[in-house]
This record gives C-alpha cells, sequence and structure tokens, in this order.
C-alpha cells in the first residue's frame, strides 16, 4: 500500500504533465499530419509564444492567459507568413529543403530571442502559478492541473474545427491526397498557409502554459521540440487522439523515471523509451 | 570498360594528375614551419575539420539519401574517449583511433532503431541520439577525478605541451584522407550502390543491391572520420563538456558548410567550408548577430539555389565549357 501511495503522486504528476506536453506537440502534429513537413522551429515558436506573454505581463501588466487574445491572431499571423512565403516555396523545391529551411528559422529565432531578451531564464510568475491544491494526500501545483483542462480544451477544439467547418474539411481533404484536392477547386497552398497559422496559434497557447509551468530560456526550443517530437513519434504520427496519448506516456514516463532512478535521470528515461518505442513499433501507438 | 566510360560523364573529375594537389598540400604541410601568423593556424585548423565532417555528412545527406541531424553525437562521443583515455594515462595521440572507433561503434547501434526510419523520420530519431548523450554526460562521470569548468567537464591530460604545429598536421592528414575516402568510395561499388539508392531505393533493391548495408556502411564510415575529427578538435581545445560536445552548433556548421557550397558534389563541401570559416571570423566580432546572419543565409540559399553554390554552377553553360576545355588541353 505505501508503495502505491507513493507512486500516486509521480503518476497523477505524469498524466497532469502529459497534458502539457500534448499542447506543446499538438501544432506540431497537425503540421506534419497535413502539410506533411516536420516543423524544426516549433519549440521556437512555443518559446515565442512563452516571450509574448512575458512582455505582456512585464511591460502591459496583463495577465500572460489574457494576452493570448492579442498573441494568440499575432502569432497566427506570423505562422501564416512564414508558410506562405518561405515553407510553401520550399516545399516544390524538396522535403530536404523544408527540413533546412525550417531549421534556419529555428536559429534565426532563437538568436533573436537571445538578443532582445538576453540568456537569463525567465518565467511567467503570477499570483495563480505557485498556488497548489490537495487531493486526498497529496498536493499538486495548480498550474499542473490547468495545462491538462487546457490541452483537453484544445484538442477537442481542434477535432470539432476539422469536422465541422468550411476550412476544417479542406486541411482534412489536403492531407489526405494534395492532388486530388487540388482538382476537387481547394487552394492547397492556401490551406497549408491555414494550417502552419493555426499550428503557430496553438504554440503561442503552449508557449504561454509552459512558461507559467517552467523557467524558460532562449534554448528552450530544442528541448521541447524534442519532447514534442517524441510525444508525436509515441503517439502516431499526425493523430489528434495519438498526441494526447503519446503526451500522457512521455509524461509518466519522465515522473515515473524521476520516482525510479532519480530527477537527473528523467529526461534521459523518457529518451530512450522513445528510442525504444521507435525500435519496436516505428509508426508509433496510433500510427497508420 | 562501357561501365567506366558511362562514370566519366556522370562524375566530372578534375583532370591533371595528383600533381597540383599535392603541391598544394606541402605548402599546407610546410605552413608552421615557415611561420605563417598565429591566427592563420586557426582559420586552417578549423578549415581541415569542418570540411572533414561536412564531407562525411555530404555521403550521408547528398550521396545515400540520409539526413543525418547527429553528427555533433559522433564528435562528442569521440571526443569523450580520447579524454578519457588521456586520464587513464595514455598519451592523447593514443586516442585518436579509439575516438573514432568508438563513434562507429555506437553508429551500428543506434542504427538499430534508427534505420528503420526512412526519410524524414530518420532525421527526427537522429536529432534525439546527441539530447540522450547529453544527458547521460551530464549524469554519468567515466573516470574520477575533481571537476574541471561547468557541468562534468573535464581537461585532457597531457596536451599542455603539445605544439599547434602538431594538431595542425593531424588535422590535415585527417582532411586529406576524408577528400581522398569521398573520391575512393564514389568511384567504388559502394558509391555506385548508394547513388542508385539515392535515386530510387526500390528500384536498387530489385537490382540486387543490399539497400539496408550499403547505408548503414556509409553510416558507420561517416562515424568514424567524424569521431576522428572530433578528438582532434578536442586536442586543440584541451577541454571537453557535455553541453557543447553534443550541442547543436556542430551540425548548424556541418549542414551550413554542406548546403552552401552544394550537397551531393565533390567540391561543394570545400568551397561552403571555406565561406563557413571565412564567416566564422568575419562575424566573430558581431557575436550576438553572427548566428542571425548565418540562419538567414542557410534559408536564402536554400530558397535561391537549392544546389547550392557548386550545384547551381554546375548547371550554367560557363562552367560545363571550361571543363571541357581543361580537358582537352590537358588531353594535348
Amino acid at each position: 500500500m505505501t508503495i502505491l501511495a507513493d507512486l500516486s503522486m509521480p503518476l497523477v504528476m505524469g498524466i497532469l504533465l502529459g497534458g502539457l506536453y500534448a499542447v506543446i506537440a499538438l501544432g506540431l502534429s497537425l503540421v506534419f499530419g497535413v502539410v506533411k513537413e516536420i516543423n524544426i522551429a516549433h519549440g521556437d515558436l512555443v518559446i515565442l509564444g512563452s516571450y509574448f506573454g512575458y512582455v505582456a505581463m512585464t511591460i502591459i501588466g496583463i495577465d500572460p492567459i489574457l494576452s493570448l487574445i492579442i498573441g494568440g491572431p499575432l502569432l497566427f499571423g506570423f505562422g501564416f507568413v512564414i508558410q506562405k512565403y518561405l515553407l510553401n516555396r520550399a516545399f516544390k523545391i524538396s522535403m530536404d529543403a523544408t527540413l533546412i529551411i525550417a531549421f534556419g528559422i529555428s536559429i534565426i529565432l532563437q538568436n533573436t530571442y537571445q538578443l532582445i531578451w538576453t540568456p537569463f531564464p525567465r518565467g511567467l510568475t503570477t499570483s495563480y502559478a505557485l498556488k497548489s491544491f490537495s487531493a486526498g494526500p497529496i498536493r499538486f501545483p495548480l498550474v499542473y492541473l490547468l495545462n491538462f483542462i487546457v490541452a483537453i480544451v484544445v484538442m477537442l477544439f481542434l477535432r470539432e474545427f476539422l469536422r465541422r467547418t468550411y476550412l476544417g474539411i479542406a486541411i482534412r481533404a489536403a492531407a489526405q491526397d494534395r492532388k486530388a484536392a487540388h482538382l476537387m477547386g481547394i487552394n492547397t497552398d492556401r490551406v497549408y498557409s491555414f494550417t502552419f497559422a493555426i499550428a503557430v496559434a496553438m504554440a503561442a497557447i503552449a508557449g504561454v502554459f509552459l512558461g507559467l509551468t517552467f523557467p524558460f530560456t532562449p534554448i528552450s526550443g530544442l528541448p521541447f521540440l524534442i519532447i514534442a517530437l517524441g510525444v508525436i513519434v509515441l503517439g502516431g504520427l499526425g493523430s489528434i487522439a495519438g498526441t494526447f496519448v503519446g503526451g500522457i506516456a512521455f509524461g509518466l514516463a519522465q515522473t515515473l523515471g524521476g520516482y525510479f532512478f532519480g530527477v537527473a535521470a528523467q529526461m534521459l528515461v523518457a529518451y530512450v523509451m522513445v528510442l525504444a518505442v521507435l525500435a519496436v513499433i516505428p509508426r508509433g501507438i496510433f500510427g497508420r | 570498360m562501357a561501365v567506366r566510360e558511362n562514370m566519366k560523364i556522370t562524375i566530372p573529375q578534375l583532370r591533371g594528375g595528383l600533381a597540383p594537389f599535392i603541391a598544394v598540400i606541402v605548402v599546407l604541410a610546410l605552413f608552421p614551419i615557415i611561420g605563417v601568423p598565429r591566427a592563420w593556424f586557426l582559420y586552417l585548423l578549423l578549415f581541415f575539420l569542418y570540411l572533414t565532417m561536412a564531407n562525411m555528412w555530404n555521403l550521408l545527406a547528398g550521396y545515400s539519401g540520409l539526413i543525418s541531424l547527429c553528427p555533433a553525437a559522433f564528435v562528442g562521443l569521440a571526443g569523450y574517449t580520447m579524454t578519457v583515455m588521456t586520464w587513464l594515462g595514455l598519451p592523447y595521440y593514443a586516442g585518436i583511433i579509439p575516438g573514432g572507433i568508438v563513434a562507429a561503434l555506437f553508429a551500428m547501434l543506434i542504427s538499430i532503431p534508427v534505420f528503420r526510419l526512412k526519410g524524414i523520420y530518420f532525421a527526427i530519431g537522429t536529432l534525439v541520439v546527441p539530447e540522450i548523450l547529453k544527458f547521460v554526460f551530464l549524469l554519468w562521470k567515466p573516470v574520477g577525478g575533481p571537476l574541471d569548468g561547468k557541468g562534468r567537464g573535464y581537461t585532457v591530460l597531457g596536451v599542455t605541451e603539445v605544439s599547434h604545429s602538431q594538431v595542425y598536421w593531424f588535422a590535415l592528414a585527417i582532411v586529406i584522407a576524408s577528400i581522398f575516402l569521398m573520391r575512393y568510395i564514389l568511384r567504388s561499388k559502394l558509391g555506385r550502390g548508394l547513388a542508385a539508392i539515392r535515386d530510387n531505393d526500390s528500384t536498387a533493391a530489385s537490382c540486387g543491391i543490399n539497400v539496408f548495408n550499403l547505408k548503414l556502411y556509409s553510416f558507420v564510415i561517416a562515424a568514424f572520420v567524424t569521431g576522428i575529427a572530433g578528438t582532434i578538435f578536442y586536442i586543440y581545445q584541451g577541454f571537453i563538456e557535455p553541453a557543447s560536445a553534443f550541442g547543436i552548433q556542430w551540425l548548424i556548421t556541418i549542414m551550413l558548410a554542406t548546403i552552401i557550397g552544394g550537397e551531393g558534389t565533390e567540391e561543394g563541401p570545400i568551397v561552403g567550408t571555406i565561406i563557413v570559416v571565412f564567416l566564422y571570423f568575419l562575424l566573430a566580432r558581431y557575436a550576438e548577430i553572427s548566428l542571425i546572419i548565418q540562419g538567414i543565409i542557410l534559408v536564402a540559399i536554400m530558397l535561391l539555389a537549392p544546389q547550392g553554390i557548386m550545384g547551381s554552377l554546375r548547371k550554367t553553360r560557363t562552367y560545363r565549357s571550361l571543363l571541357q576545355l581543361a580537358a582537352s588541353s590537358l588531353k594535348e
């Protein structure tokens, strides 16, 4: 019984943390599923969301979550421009070209943050960021629960959007068969730009909640990109439900790894699990 | 014989024998004896090492269709192997070849999971590898002794008395070896098999080429040579720590050099590395914007000249006629 009580803490924390990872990975998963490109700059776009929340909080003085009302559309536009003027053109050259251009964007973003906000770690320390709540014998940070709720809301919203709206259906059509969608009169380039823009707007949401949970630096993008890649690889590339399950699996691997092997080894356990899963089921849990 | 004739068409060769090449090598090798400025040493040393790594990255990305994002894993592992061996009391030069061997063995080990992935999936799989190693070396202390610097860093023992010219000659040797290795591989059965795989792997497989094995060979060879270049870099630096040894900076530099010069061309990495090293020192004064500019160059090259400088040059008529002119004048 004591082992069970001890384990309940990392178990619950892992699942809640998995929610945050799922939000971070959702944009990457969407872009991969539709445009079939790995957006290596995704982690840095998430961090852009964190810095936007930071600026809104420290300079303008509004709550970071509320700032998403401005930040979301702003990053939506930014994503649209990146896809329209850079990635759509690269897409026509080759698959490698999109990968390398996204890598270039990642380098540019990282170093721009470094220039503007210095390499010091920042955090979104709001009044509620440090609050915790108790469930039974253990106490949990409130933000973790918030992350999990946001993950479910964003996921359901995306699902309904893809099912019910015209743009959503167009996105799904382009994802299934680019040529056929084009022949049906869908402007696939535009659809791709909108998809990428939605993914970046979701990165903005992820960024704010990431900033509430962890401190971040200009180079935090890469570790979170790798986490997000691990999550979508675990869950099966391009599936929304898979991303959520992958997020929870990754979160659990991290917290349970921390519980059994010490906090310093927790990320190592999670990464090794990703490689091990890749070796056994290369297409992930929900892979097609 | 017919095959040989065809190859001369598909792989443009600068004929004229080895004489000019050997002359360049001799001049470069004599630099430390003549006594050129110290700064030049650093330029050339980095040029040699980056070129070696870029050549190997080109072998993978340009000729084998493997976008490998883990050169840092080979550099770091080989560097650590060499460093740990100096801590065990061996001289630094005894660690160069074992460093390469450890990197090659590691390449074989990770090929088990990552070779099941294709194309872009392979790229993701390899991107995770250096991150894992970084954590391993942050946690694991291979040998005892006091910590040096931040993280789990080690100084490389016994290299304080190593002169710069020795390191320079090592680097020169490995870069020459890598250039000849590329020439040899591309004209061997392995290279032609790789070209067939890159162009269409199912056709290649149905022609009786063992796709998996050939890719594995090139991956392991690349790991070995990249690892050796890594050990030489750490002999020069005299200090190793996980964050930079397995950092993304290696990948940025190597990729930039290959892409600017022209992926899938033999002379591309040479041109690209000259530009990258030049940029590196040109922008050293503006450290904070240096990487931003490198990123912009990477994006711009990819959009405007996706084949890189040499790839685009090859397409122009002037370059081709120049080559023909050179070839015909040498024949006479």
